[in-house]
């Protein structure tokens, strides 16, 4: 069996609210109390999350506030071409979804709306991580291509990780790689 | 860790097929077409164990509410209506797989105790296997697209069921929770927090590898176990007189309540969980099975379905309380503290 999902959380129509406590700092974790099968939410700043957590008796539960859950709300305007229109007029030509049913939904229609709306997408799912990049299994039945980008995307992030560590000799090891890898993949996408 | 405080694994795998709208955006009929593809492969081709095809149509209540608390089936795809959706169980509920729900397909696996590790092998085969049905909606930097941005990536939920009453009963949930969202995990109470029956998952959008969310979630639950023993540990032996009282209040009610609500016997079940793990309590009617096993049972549409013939139209009647507690009877039948 599965707990109920936390509550996706929509406070108002703002980007961002104040901390239920102190009034001062943004609210970005959600506080979730059960006291005798009651659920109870309160919207807090770290500073205040932790300090009530500690007074907290009985079972409490902190939740992180679901930024990128937070549907509709928050998916920034980016309408870089189109001046003038005022609205964001893009939509998508397999599945039909507009700018604006993205924004209200959350949601997207179909695979291609990743292409159309990439902008809008990282944004919404990107704020708190460095970068949108799968590590994760990949498809058995993918092009080669695929399988291409997939492993300069995760050279890419090994050779960051070396250069932050001062890791210079495997660093070259790993660039060459990526250089031969784009090579290849280049070849295979004429 | 042991089966006793690690009570129960879970695992979601979400796919979604490349050449479709995604369900909430998909027309019906094209919906029905995959559904029929795809449970036409479940039931033919050569799987190891079979596939057990539902038809949700002709489905009560009831039978999705027994499926729901056996694990098999999310709460939100049991609550969802919708054309083309299907659902089948393999090798009799080792895992099950949701066809046109929030995804395409959605396979799910439930098991009880600590087996994280051996449902992510089990649900990657068969994830290998429908792949050959079913082209997934992939972009390599993303991952595995959905409907919904934010669950983009390896599609994998993992879920650790664990058993805390001693860090409930001294308040200190809460801080764990909190150093939870530091490692992009998340802790939900399952039951509405009876027992202290809680379900940590991974709740961020994971970037690294399958087998690294696996291990973190084992890891993270393996320390929170151990912080639940060692409180454990303190209650005992700071104030054994009250520990005993209400272990003994407990195993009172059990055996002499004649109705009883689910929540009232997760949490006499947890007390008497606790008692025996610490050596306090003899209870025959418990040796061999575990706590979270008896839970599970006494859910409501389990009583109804296993005890009761399905004679209850509706999971909220009284009778159900009856029946439970009758159980509770039997099964707390000579037990006692030392």
């Amino acid at each position: 069996m599965f707990a109920e999902e936390s509550p996706d959380w929509n406070p108002d129509d703002s980007s961002s609210i104040d901390c239920e406590l102190c009034g001062e700092e943004p609210a970005t974790m959600h506080l979730l109390r059960v006291v005798d099968g009651k659920v109870s939410h309160t919207h807090l700043c770290p500073r205040c999350a932790e300090s009530v957590a500690e007074q907290t008796e009985g079972l409490a539960l902190v939740l992180a506030l679901p930024t990128v859950l937070r549907k509709g709300k928050n998916v920034p305007e980016t309408t870089p071409y189109q001046p003038g229109q005022g609205r964001d007029q893009r939509f998508c030509a397999v599945c039909g979804t507009t700018a604006s049913d993205l924004k209200e939904s959350g949601l997207v229609g179909c695979p291609a709306c990743y292409q159309t709306f990439r902008e809008q997408l990282e944004a919404m799912v990107k704020r708190d991580v460095e970068a949108v990049e799968h590590l994760g299994k990949v498809p058995l039945r993918g092009p080669e291509t695929d399988n291409l980008r997939h492993e300069m995307l995760r050279l890419e992030r090994m050779l960051r990780e070396l250069v932050a560590h001062e890791r210079y000799e495997e660093a070259a090891g790993v660039r060459d790689r990526l250089a031969e890898l784009g090579q290849r993949l280049q070849g295979s996408e004429k | 860790m042991t089966s006793a405080t690690m009570t129960a694994s879970a695992m979601l795998l979400a796919r979604n097929d490349a050449d479709r709208r995604f369900p909430q955006a998909e027309q019906p009929e094209l919906l029905e077409e995959l559904c029929f593809a795809v449970t036409g492969m479940l039931r033919d081709a050569d799987w190891d164990r079979p596939w057990r095809v539902y038809e949700l149509d002709e489905m009560s209540p009831i039978d999705l509410a027994y499926l729901v608390e056996s694990g098999l089936m999310t709460p939100r795809f049991a609550e969802a209506g919708g054309e083309g959706r299907g659902f089948a169980v393999y090798g009799e509920g080792l895992a099950s797989l949701e066809i046109n729900g929030e995804d395409h397909l959605r396979l799910v696996g439930f098991r009880t105790g600590d087996g994280l590790e051996g449902l992510w092998s089990l649900l990657n085969s068969l994830d290998d296997r429908l792949e050959t049905t079913v082209s997934y909606a992939f972009d390599p930097g993303w991952g595995y697209l959905s409907a919904n941005p934010a669950r983009a990536g390896t599609g994998l939920r993992v879920y650790a069921t664990l058993h805390l009453p001693a860090l409930m009963l001294t308040g200190k949930l809460a801080t764990t929770g909190l150093e939870l969202v530091n490692h992009g995990l998340s802790m939900a109470p399952l039951w509405g927090g009876a027992g202290g029956v809680v379900q940590v998952s991974n709740s961020a959008r994971q970037q690294g590898p399958e087998s690294e969310v696996v291990r973190l979630v084992s890891e993270v639950c393996s320390e929170i176990v151990e912080k639940e023993r060692s409180v454990r540990k303190m209650l005992l032996r700071e104030n054994p007189l009250q520990a005993r009282d209400q272990i003994g209040r407990s195993l009172g009610l059990a055996q002499h309540a004649w109705t009883m609500t689910f929540a009232e016997a997760v949490n006499l079940i947890s007390a008497a969980q606790v008692g025996l793990e610490a050596g306090l309590v003899e209870a025959p009617g418990l040796a061999g099975r575990s706590a979270f096993s008896l839970m599970t049972e006494l859910q409501p549409a389990h009583i109804v379905i296993d005890h009761m013939d399905r004679k209850v139209g509706c999971l909220e009647s009284n009778e159900i309380d009856e029946v439970r507690a009758r159980l509770m009877r039997e099964v707390f039948a000579g037990a006692c503290v030392r």
